[in-house]
């Protein structure tokens, strides 16, 4: 490796042997990552296990407040959005720097559908009352623990929802620099890996949705 | 790792639009099956999970590569499914075998 300055692509870094090694290395500190995000939002997920394994009647009862239609209507647009973001890896990868572009933008697009869905199902169960923890005043549902049915909703798809708002802005920065021409079939780390975090997002919301809307 | 010195995986157009319909095609049956069939309890949940599990391994294997990936990023995300998976038994093992629940709770 002693004379690297001439077989280097400008985007290696020094300390890497090469581009593959950097675009591997990067990749496993990004599955480091969502480990990371796994086990975060695990300690959700068992809470919410806890409490069904305590109150089934009281998951069953509360879950005729959420609208299975809108979730599942925000399922079909995340699994959308993950086919474009894995679309505009390809688009990447074949160097078409057109189509990487555009899948970005329908991503962002879908991810701002989604958002909007989600506000619309929040806006209405606070307008019902239907708020986290002490502040739920609603009268609708009869057991002693409804609070914290939805203390666990807000909690789990709130956490998500955060993670579509910065998964937006990842994604809007990797479009800004796609546009600066910054990618190219040799070089297109940050795509794959914003690409990666994405995908985690929409598996997090296919557990949500059947666990949280589709109680019978 | 830089042992490989292998060409990124590409995938066809057509393999993700099939991974995306598959997807679809699966929330569809789950929709399905939890409204309209009604199993008994607590079969729903294993039936409801096991759909999710199946288009989890979709996701994770199609979408995020690592069915062509090296196979040390598949192996973290197994390890990362065994220790939730044993947060959660040993948090039962306490939940489930309270003589009182804390009442607060």
């Amino acid at each position: 490796m002693a004379n690297h300055s001439t077989s280097h692509p400008t985007h290696v870094h020094h300390h890497f042997v090469d581009s593959d090694q950097q675009f591997d290395t990067a990749k496993l500190g990004m599955w480091v990552f969502l480990v990371n995000e796994i086990l975060f939002f695990g300690g959700l997920f068992c809470a919410y296990i806890i409490y069904r394994a305590w109150y089934p009647e009281l998951f069953q009862m509360a879950a005729l407040e959420l609208n299975t239609f809108w979730g599942a209507v925000n399922t079909v647009v995340l699994i959308g959005s993950s086919l474009t973001v894995a679309m505009a890896i390809r688009s990447a990868q074949k160097n078409q720097m057109k189509g990487l572009k555009i899948n970005l933008l329908i991503t962002i697009g879908l991810a701002l559908v989604f958002m909007v869905i989600k506000g619309f199902e929040y806006t209405h169960k606070f307008e019902l009352g239907i708020f986290p923890g002490e502040y739920y005043t609603y009268e609708g549902l009869d057991h002693p623990k409804a609070a914290i049915f939805f203390s666990i909703y807000y909690m789990l798809t709130g956490v998500h929802a955060l993670h579509v708002i910065i998964g937006i802005g990842l994604i809007y920065w990797i479009y800004l620099r796609a546009k600066k021409g910054e990618f190219s079939s040799e070089y297109y780390t940050p795509v794959e890996i914003t690409g990666l975090y994405w995908h985690l997002v929409d598996l997090i919301w296919i557990f949500l949705f059947p666990l949280l809307y589709l109680i019978e | 790792m830089s042992t490989h010195n292998h060409e990124h995986h590409i995938s066809t157009a057509g393999q993700l639009w099939a991974v995306g319909t598959a997807l679809l095609i699966l929330t569809i049956i789950t929709v399905v099956v939890a409204k309209f069939i009604a199993i008994p309890p607590p079969l729903d949940v294993v039936a409801a999970i096991s759909i999710a599990l199946v288009k989890a391994f979709l996701v994770a294997a199609f979408f995020m590569n690592l069915y062509w990936d090296v196979k040390f990023n598949a192996m973290l995300l197994v390890m990362a499914v065994i220790f939730f998976l044993l947060m959660i038994s040993i948090t039962l093992l306490d939940t489930m075998y309270r003589n009182d629940v804390v009442p607060s709770f």
